[in-house]
């Protein structure tokens, strides 16, 4: 226990998520501009702002469950989504790391503050999009 | 329609920006988004709810970027960090809702008068402590021990470790729900709500709050994009072009700040909060016709009222070192 060290762990969370999401997006990019499109667009229309916002060129319409499928087919698109969902588990899997610190470490308060959090977060994740 | 040519310049200038927004925002604990979105929709044209949306995947690329290098440095006070989010997804949640009623009722304008309100208001409580590199000691109370709010860490400037001890944990968590609130309603991180909180509320050094604010942005913002991704407010091209930009500022903002002076800091910090937060106003106005100027007037108007608010406060900032000496 003595040479576990949670910040370090963290970090390298941190790290990881942040290159592996770069990696996704990157290629996602470089797939869009390949490929003159993806996820049924053009270039040009994912590019258009006018044209996004007429047409739905938006998160709303990329499915989260077609993401492995858009990603088998090298969509730029999905790999993109792909990235940014990235993104956004690695800042939970911080919180996820410091619950089994605290759980660990047999801090029951901070146990249940993180609990707190993390009902939030699964919350905007898994309730909202009922309520929208 | 545009050219290839013209898709890949705008592409790349997107990613400027994004540089630009990241390396500022990891270096004020602000986040991107806070200069991402006025830059986004004051100078590109693109629509305010992409420009959030995509600050806010730029948010968390800031922080999971930048924080990665604060914790290796441990400045950065975890536990202190995890009771406020408690507040600040709280908040999210509460203010993304109210994002959403807003662009669906027409009200954008708004989004953007109290856009650049927030990043003026913010600017207050840090003016008057311009002068304190590091917070005097106030007596501790029954939030100091409960949260763990004390700490120590190695300040490479000041060549020395410094001890401290935060308070009024209470008074932290209740600026921590409008930070959060606010974060969900702009698409920002509300670093600066957050850098008040922990400065003015909880008396923390600047350091502190800078890199635990960081910290906190990642896990605000990850509520709030959920949110806005089922939406529809993330465009991917802009999202992609602003997260890549951003991780890149914020790694080399990052690697700044260890070194950086904290007055060197606040100084950047508020001349772009300033101007950003005037022509986000004045925008806001244009929008509903209240009151019309030019673009080119409005952006030299914010410029100047900037300059010469940074002016007076360097100025002030010398006379009173002066002052000091003469003692």
């Amino acid at each position: 226990m003595k040479n576990f060290d949670d910040t370090m762990v963290v970090s390298y969370f941190l790290r990881g998520g942040s290159i592996l999401s770069v990696i996704l997006i990157v290629s996602g990019v470089i797939l869009l501009f390949a490929k003159n499109g993806g996820d049924g667009f053009t270039l040009q229309q994912i590019a258009s702002y006018s044209y996004s916002m007429a047409h739905g060129i938006d998160s709303k319409n990329i499915s989260l469950g077609g993401i492995i499928q858009g990603v088998i087919k090298l969509d730029g698109v999905y790999f993109i989504a792909l990235g940014l969902w990235t993104l956004i588990f690695t800042s939970i899997s911080v919180v996820l790391v410091r619950l089994v610190w605290f759980a660990i470490a047999r801090d029951s308060k901070f146990v249940i503050i993180t609990l707190l959090v993390l009902f939030n977060l699964f919350f905007a994740m898994l309730v909202v999009p009922s309520l929208l | 329609m545009l050219n290839f040519i013209a898709i890949v310049i705008r592409f790349f200038t997107i990613v400027l920006a994004g540089i630009f927004s990241g390396f500022l925002g990891s270096l004020t604990g602000l986040g991107g988004g806070t200069i991402l979105v006025p830059m986004l929709t004051l100078f590109y044209g693109v629509p305010i709810i992409f420009a959030t949306g995509a600050s806010l995947i730029s948010t968390i690329a800031t922080s999971d970027g930048s924080a990665s290098a604060y914790t290796k440095e441990k400045i950065a006070n975890v536990n202190l960090s995890i009771s406020l989010e408690v507040a600040t997804t709280g908040g999210a949640i509460v203010g993304s809702f109210v994002a959403i009623y807003m662009y669906a009722h027409a009200l954008s304008w708004i989004v953007y008068i109290i856009f650049g309100s927030v990043l003026l208001f913010s600017l207050y409580p840090a003016v008057k402590k311009l002068h304190s590199e590091i917070p005097k000691k106030t007596k501790a109370d029954w939030s100091t021990r409960f949260f763990k709010l004390s700490g120590s860490y190695f300040d490479e400037h000041l060549n020395r470790t410094v001890n401290y001890q935060g308070s009024r944990w209470y008074l932290g968590e209740t600026i921590m729900f409008f930070a959060g609130f606010f974060s969900g309603l702009l698409g920002i991180g509300s670093g600066a709500l957050k850098v008040l909180g922990m400065d003015w509320a909880l008396n923390l050094p600047m350091k502190v709050t800078t890199t635990t604010s960081n910290f906190m942005i990642g896990i605000t913002a990850a509520t709030s994009s959920t949110i806005y991704w089922y939406a529809g407010f993330i465009q991917p091209m802009i999202a992609a072009a602003t997260a890549i930009g951003v991780l890149i500022g914020a790694y080399y903002g990052s690697k700044v700040l260890v070194r950086i002076s904290n007055e060197n800091i606040r100084l950047i910090f508020f001349s772009i909060l300033i101007f950003l937060g005037l022509d986000m106003i004045f925008s806001g106005f244009n929008k509903i016709n209240i009151v019309f100027v030019d673009a080119d007037f409005q952006f030299l108007t914010a410029a100047s009222i900037a300059s010469i608010t940074i002016l007076i406060l360097f100025f002030r900032e010398k006379i009173m070192s002066g002052m000091v000496h003469k003692k």
